[in-house]
């Protein structure tokens, strides 16, 4: 799971959830996985994202300093924000780990670089 | 000429020799049991067994020939192989003297090999005659004298006025009221003209110490039952609805023996002619029970040795009382009250769509998975076509994305996909695609925060229109205003302007007119019926032909030696069916629909937010 992914990731859907968002993440192996940086494209995509969730991420996959915890306002010419954040987007490959509800706990498996956000059938 | 013959003897024991040796090791690596030089009580018969035709029954009239006893036999599923157990030594090596390279009880006549074995294997299992009764089962012997069962069965004979009836195995005859076969039941509200017989009346007295804690002391109900030899009865349990607790029934002119099965416990029960068998409490609504279709019984003697015994004719006077409401007993498995009651706040539709779909769905895409994602690799040119509409830079949900196909389309874009089935998932992801697993009715995705979703060949899957009207609903949730869909379904109609679809095309025996579709059918139908193991509740279309129904069972045929099939649940879509349900959906409007190759497509926008989830 890439942590643009995970940008848009909710438990919401469990019975009494109200926001379910963001998740909290574990993260308990990782890949790297190098990809073509193209600033625009991340330019483009981050109003699309959650900043909240891309600072937290960060936090987890130990980049805390790489990321303001305020997005900035403009970023066009922050080339070096914008690498960073391509890493953090599009490199980082959470391949074991959990995503956590966080307003009931349910913990929801990462496994094999795949969430399971299947839900029983009493959960919803 | 008389060495001759001595030399024949030699041969003939040389070869049961080497045979022996073939068959013992054998048994030793199937089931750890050694041979033993000197003689047990143990015998294996090994070369015949369940396997290749032999029966207890003729087992023990060969050993019986023999003039030895024998306490137990041990017959295993599928083995070609079997063991005795006898009362002792002396009648072990009676039997094995007289079997051992004489009794012709194999295939065609073939004779048998024995050898004595130091124990009986422990896959064995207890004898079926050595188990405890099921809890409530009582069988009283002699229940009727000799004269007194002369005259039920004449009182039964000579009453003209009962309702009589021949069924597939046996003749039967009502008293009270009748008991219907289709329905296992009986109508309370249409008694018979002629009640339990009078001649019957005598009985009722003699279980007075009995019938205090019963829930009747006198039947209103009698089913007799005629058995000819060779007939039997397959398990049942009484309808626990129809009848209060117990039920009596009692075997006039033969015995028999009555398996009672409760999962994979099995007791054998010998119901002596003229005895009483009670069931009440578990006996009557938590076991089965039945009687084999066989000439012979295997049955215990009273030194504690097996013998058989051949049946007669025989008939069972089942006596019970009608219940005339639900049933509220202890044991909800075989509880027809109890089995068909339906939550209230759950439709029966809405129950049976869940587990339709988890066993003909989730469960067969996960067994079909690498096969099935070889042969999804082309992507629909017109899904293309929609994917590449999209903005640079934009976010794409795949909902339903199976291999993750169409996730790298666009390499513009970031496409995202989810799946129920981890195994189609998994092809995804060594791809290095973005997906995770959920269910398409709740899309763990933030609301509006997508700029398209695509869902292809997804929604047919779901057992019913509210099901499939959420699944859109969850599509219209995740978009951002604004944001577009597009829904393919696979269509009812496989031809348009005359024309087959792709997937009718393919059917090629048919296309060069060897074969017809009708033929197709006939054959798949008789497969079909050759596979017992399936409770198939739905008409199963025949592949690459018209579909005749709307919501089928569409059969997987693997591409290994086994040629499992499974079969997938699909509710196939009517024309204007899709648009319909995207009407349901006030947030979004219709911006196009179109039929690609037996499909019914929809692209659809998103013009509002949702108010909130439904």
């Amino acid at each position: 799971m890439k942590l643009s992914t995970y940008n848009f990731l909710t438990s919401m859907a469990i019975k009494g959830v109200k926001v379910g968002f963001p998740l909290k993440l574990t993260i308990s192996k990782k890949e790297l996985v190098e990809t073509e940086f193209n600033p625009t494209f991340v330019e483009r995509l981050l109003p699309k994202l959650d900043w909240s969730a891309v600072y937290g991420a960060a936090q987890v996959a130990e980049l805390a300093e790489d990321i303001p915890a305020v997005q900035p306002e403009s970023i066009v010419d922050n080339e070096q924000l914008l690498q960073k954040l391509h890493h953090l987007l599009f490199e980082i490959d959470v391949l074991e780990g959990q995503l956590e509800c966080p307003e009931t706990g349910r913990i929801f498996p990462i496994t094999d670089g795949i969430p399971n956000m299947l839900l029983n059938e009493d959960e919803v | 000429m008389h060495v001759e013959q001595q030399q024949q003897t030699v041969n003939n024991a040389k070869k049961a020799d080497k045979k022996r040796r073939r068959c013992l090791a054998i048994i030793k690596s199937d089931c750890d049991v050694s041979p033993s030089d000197t003689p047990t009580v143990y015998l294996a018969i090994l070369n015949v067994g369940l396997s290749n035709g032999l029966t207890e029954e003729s087992l023990l009239e060969a050993a019986a020939q023999t003039g030895g006893s024998v306490s137990e036999v041990a017959m295993l599923t599928g083995k070609s192989y079997c063991f005795l157990v006898c009362c002792s030594l002396e009648d072990s090596q009676l039997v094995y003297t007289g079997m051992h390279n004489v009794s012709t009880i194999g295939q065609q006549g073939a004779v048998a090999y024995l050898s004595y074995v130091k124990a009986l294997p422990t896959l064995a299992g207890k004898s079926e005659w050595n188990k405890p009764l099921p809890s409530g089962l009582i069988v009283l012997p002699d229940f009727v004298s000799d004269a007194e069962e002369a005259t039920l069965l004449r009182s039964i004979a000579e009453d003209g006025r009962s309702y009589e009836g021949t069924l597939k195995h046996r003749h039967v005859k009502h008293f009270g009221y009748e008991f219907l076969y289709g329905s296992n039941n009986v109508d309370p509200t249409k008694p018979l003209e002629q009640s339990v017989p009078t001649a019957c009346g005598f009985l009722w007295p003699r279980l007075e110490s009995f019938s205090s804690s019963w829930d009747w002391s006198t039947p209103d109900q009698l089913t007799v039952n005629e058995y000819e030899p060779g007939h039997g009865i397959p398990p049942h349990v009484d309808t626990h609805s129809a009848f209060l607790d117990p039920i009596l029934s009692l075997s006039l002119q033969s015995d028999v023996v009555m398996d009672f099965r409760r999962g994979e416990a099995q007791v054998q029960v010998k119901l002596p002619r003229r005895s009483l068998l009670i069931m009440s409490g578990e006996a009557r609504y938590d076991w089965t029970h039945g009687i084999k279709p066989k000439h012979i019984d295997v049955v215990p003697t009273a030194t504690g040795s097996l013998t058989t015994q051949v049946r007669n004719k025989r008939t069972s006077l089942t006596f019970r009382r009608l219940r005339r409401g639900n049933c509220n007993c202890s044991y909800p498995t075989l509880c027809d009250s109890q089995q068909s009651k339906v939550p209230q706040e759950l439709s029966t539709l809405a129950d049976q769509a869940v587990s339709l779909e988890q066993q003909n769905v989730h469960e067969v895409y996960d067994k079909i998975a690498n096969h099935f994602s070889e042969t999804r690799h082309s992507p629909w040119p017109l899904v293309a076509q929609f994917l590449d509409s999209f903005e640079p830079e934009s976010v794409v949900l795949d909902v339903g994305c199976g291999n993750g196909k169409y996730l790298g389309c666009n390499a513009h874009i970031l496409a995202i996909g989810c799946d129920r089935s981890q195994g189609l998932l998994a092809v995804g992801q060594q791809k290095g695609q973005n997906v995770f697993r959920c269910d398409c009715l709740s899309v763990p995705v933030r609301s509006s925060s997508i700029d398209g979703c695509i869902s292809i060949a997804v929604i047919h899957h779901l057992a019913s229109a509210d099901r499939r009207l959420s699944a859109l609903r969850e599509m219209a949730r995740v978009l951002r205003p604004g944001g577009r869909a597009l829904v393919y379904v696979w269509a009812k109609e496989q031809r348009r302007n005359d024309r087959k679809s792709a997937y009718l095309r393919q059917n090629k025996a048919v296309n060069k007119e060897r074969t017809t579709e009708q033929e197709q059918r006939q054959k798949q139908q008789h497969e079909l019926e050759q596979r017992p193991q399936d409770h198939v509740s739905l008409p199963v279309h025949t592949n690459r032909t018209e579909f005749q129904q709307q919501d089928v069972l569409v059969p997987w045929k693997t591409k290994d030696e086994q040629r499992t099939t499974f079969l997938r649940y699909y509710h196939v879509f009517e024309e204007n069916e899709l648009e319909k349900l995207v009407a349901q959906v006030p947030e979004v409007e219709l911006t196009k629909s179109y039929y690609d190759q037996g499909n019914h497509c929809v692209i659809f926008k998103k013009i509002a937010v949702c108010t909130a989830r439904p």
